[in-house]
């Protein structure tokens, strides 16, 4: 009897024959790809979420034929370190840049990769502006900030189309922090564009970092709100929550134009049933994809504790982008992906959207969001359809009926 | 002795370009930068004795005044640095008044002067004209060549500007030093009692202090955006940034000349370094670094209370 396959074996075995006339094995050097992310300081949440991405990819890579070689740098949530820390990592030999998670970072490393002709592609930051520099190094993997905004709102309506629920008003609630104070601002401006079936009534700023927020949700209901519109941040979340539950505030939907807190695991530790029917907008990892399959399996088999978020996706894709233009350049010189990567057609890759391609200013304009509802204490894909595991479930059950 | 080492740190700067490469390019720019708003910082604290620790305040203003003026007027930074100067002078003046006039001093001092950074920083998050929380970019051009007066250029360029800076500002402050002005504020930092006394106007003389280094803090501000092109009140205006700038005179010598920039030369590479034994010996866990460096900090703090350069001096011939 021969040797036992196991399932993931199996499905990486089937990626990389659907990879094999694209991808095809590569005898070259592996390609030296430097990562910048900040570990450390206030982003390090974040950071450390985007290089389990990374330490996930070396091996998936490695089983398409698509070799590299990782150094990871820590850019400390400092532009001063960002920029050196790209400056060190070229010196050391780095053919391509990825990163850095933080627009002020990403621009910096950006001037850097311009300046000595490295590609640079960026894994996370929305700021519109880094792409309309005219830089000729720069590859952005991620939406605009407007872009996220815009998606996350639509697939609202789309969501109250599919499930047929009436919803009359809506209580925005979003975090004072510098990120709830952009998206709300964004929100402000775009809504009134979009025709939501809805009106935005009452809008509650929340102090993050306040004990508890009976105020702020006893303000929601007093509105008579039936949908909760959340800007979260991470703990927020799940004080509000668990606001709502204590006093029985039901409304029909709580959903997240676009932020992170809903769908964590120490959400889903803490609140367990409470926190199932929430839902994000938001760009996340194709469940159908056949690589998506192979690199869940991988982060399953590395992490089996952390949850797999929109960081991981993206960084991943920023280094198979590398991988791929490596491949196609026939070269891991930087400047043989510098005239690869403009001309990248990716369509087996991991994140939700169309082909990874690059408009004239570097731009991959195909990223789109989708609808994350928790079910059973874990983010599950429920619009688009093309991309759906389950059917959205709204009106939510009430908190005693679940 | 002291002056051939001056000539010999001088020279050392002046030829690094020639020798070395992008990454210490970058290095030693950043630590010119920390050793020119050091050195502005030190004019309040070090020879005024007047503890600041919302100084990003100054460097945010400088930064964002010059960037606005260059992109919605086309005002050059080499002319919108006086500007920019003298709305950090006047915001730090109004500060000083309102302190110092209402006697407000020591730690309650200081605490305001963080409150002034901190409130800067959320009224330009939400000034929607200025990017807020969204950022104010400045055009990215090629970055050749050599443009002084739209500080355009290369990395050797802006390396060049700062070292001027930070030269000129070295020379500016030994000549307030040996000034009345210098002599005045020498007196408050030592005896606020003794030189009121000797009939010094304490209002006067620190209101001079915050007004100065507030305005040369502004022209480092004006530096750093122009080299970064990407503001964000968070970064500039954040009370981390605060800290950074005031390591260096503190390590190298609160109240000296040459404090600021020895604190810079020893703490910017001090990271690097390391970084790179870190590396080298496979901790790749994050946070080690920032640990490293505290340990480092602690160490001097505890064996050199005066700094590092006041422990130099001594031995000097």
């Amino acid at each position: 009897m021969g040797p036992k396959i196991s399932r993931r074996q199996m499905v990486a075995g089937a990626t990389a024959a659907v990879f094999a006339p694209a991808l095809r094995l590569s005898a070259a050097a592996p390609l030296k790809v430097g990562l910048l992310l900040p570990l450390s300081g206030a982003l390090a949440r974040e950071g450390q979420s985007c290089k389990r991405g990374a330490d996930v990819s070396t091996g998936v890579l490695a089983q398409l034929g698509l070799p590299i070689e990782l150094t990871v740098a820590d850019t400390e949530t400092n532009i001063d370190t960002a920029r050196t820390r790209a400056e060190k990592l070229i010196a050391d030999g780095a053919q391509v840049l990825v990163g850095a998670f933080d627009s002020a970072h990403t621009m910096a490393v950006a001037q850097v990769c311009e300046q000595r002709g490295v590609p640079l592609i960026i894994n996370i930051a929305a700021a519109p502006n880094i792409t309309e520099q005219g830089f000729r190094t720069v590859f952005r993997n991620f939406p605009t900030a407007g872009r996220l905004t815009t998606d996350g709102l639509s697939l609202i309506k789309d969501l109250l189309s599919v499930t047929g629920l009436k919803v009359e008003k809506a209580a925005f609630l979003h975090n004072n922090d510098t990120f709830g104070q952009a998206m709300a601002g964004a929100i402000g401006k775009l809504a009134p564009g979009l025709e939501l079936p809805f009106a935005i009534g009452e809008t509650i700023a929340y102090d993050g970092a306040a004990r508890d927020y009976a105020v702020e949700i006893g303000r929601a209901k007093a509105s008579g709100a039936d949908l909760v519109l959340m800007i979260s941040h991470g703990e927020d979340a799940i004080k509000l929550i668990r606001e709502m539950v204590k006093q029985r505030f039901e409304p029909k939907a709580i959903i997240s134009p676009g932020s992170p807190g809903m769908y964590e695991a120490q959400f889903y530790k803490t609140l367990g049933k409470f926190g199932d029917y929430a839902i994000t907008n938001l760009p996340w990892i194709n469940p159908r994809a056949p690589l998506s399959k192979t690199l869940l399996a991988a982060f399953g088999k590395q992490f089996p504790d952390a949850l797999f978020e929109m960081n991981v996706g993206f960084t991943f894709e920023a280094i198979l982008i590398a991988a791929d233009a490596a491949r196609r350049a026939g070269s891991t010189a930087s400047k043989g992906l510098l005239e690869a990567l403009p001309m990248t057609n990716l369509s087996e890759h991991v994140m939700i959207g169309g082909p990874i391609a690059f408009d004239g200013k570097g731009q991959n304009n195909n990223i789109h969001s989708a609808a994350i509802q928790n079910r059973d204490s874990r983010p599950v894909v429920v619009l688009p359809n093309e991309n759906a595991e389950m059917t959205p479930v709204l009106p939510m059950p009430g908190w005693q009926k679940r | 002795m002291k002056r051939t080492a001056l000539f010999v740190l001088i020279g050392l700067f002046l030829l690094a370009p020639l020798a070395s490469g992008p990454y210490l390019l970058s290095l030693l720019t950043t630590l010119l930068t920390f050793a020119y708003l050091g050195q502005a910082w030190n004019i309040m604290m070090g020879f005024a004795g007047q503890l600041s620790l919302g100084h990003a305040l100054y460097v945010g203003l400088g930064a964002y005044v010059s960037a606005a003026l260059s992109l919605f007027w086309g005002i050059p930074p080499i002319l919108g640095v006086f500007p920019a100067m003298a709305a950090a002078a006047l915001v730090g003046s109004a500060i000083g008044f309102l302190s110092f006039r209402f006697a407000v001093k020591g730690v309650h001092f200081t605490l305001l002067t963080i409150a002034f950074a901190e409130i800067a920083r959320l009224t330009f998050q939400h000034l929607s004209a200025l990017g807020g929380t969204g950022g104010l970019f400045l055009p990215v051009e090629a970055r050749t060549g050599v443009d002084l007066i739209h500080l355009r250029g290369d990395p050797r360029m802006f390396y060049y500007v700062i070292l001027a800076m930070a030269a000129a500002l070295f020379l500016a402050c030994r000549a307030l030093m040996a000034s009345p002005l210098g002599y005045r504020w020498q007196a408050l930092r030592e005896d606020p009692a003794a030189a009121e006394s000797l009939g010094v106007n304490l209002l006067r003389v620190k209101l001079a202090a915050i007004a100065l280094s507030a305005a040369l803090t502004a022209a480092g501000g004006v530096f750093t955006a122009f080299f970064y092109n990407a503001l964000f009140p968070d970064q500039w205006f954040g009370l981390g940034y605060s800290i950074e700038i005031i390591l260096a005179p503190i390590i190298g010598g609160l109240g000296t000349l040459f404090g600021p920039i020895l604190g810079a030369i020893l703490l910017t590479p001090l990271g690097e370094a390391i970084t790179a034994v870190t590396d080298g010996l496979g901790w790749q866990s994050a946070g080690i670094k920032p640990f490293c460096y505290g340990v480092c900090l602690l160490l001097i703090v505890k064996f050199l209370p005066d700094g590092i350069w006041p422990a130099i001096r001594k031995r000097l011939p």
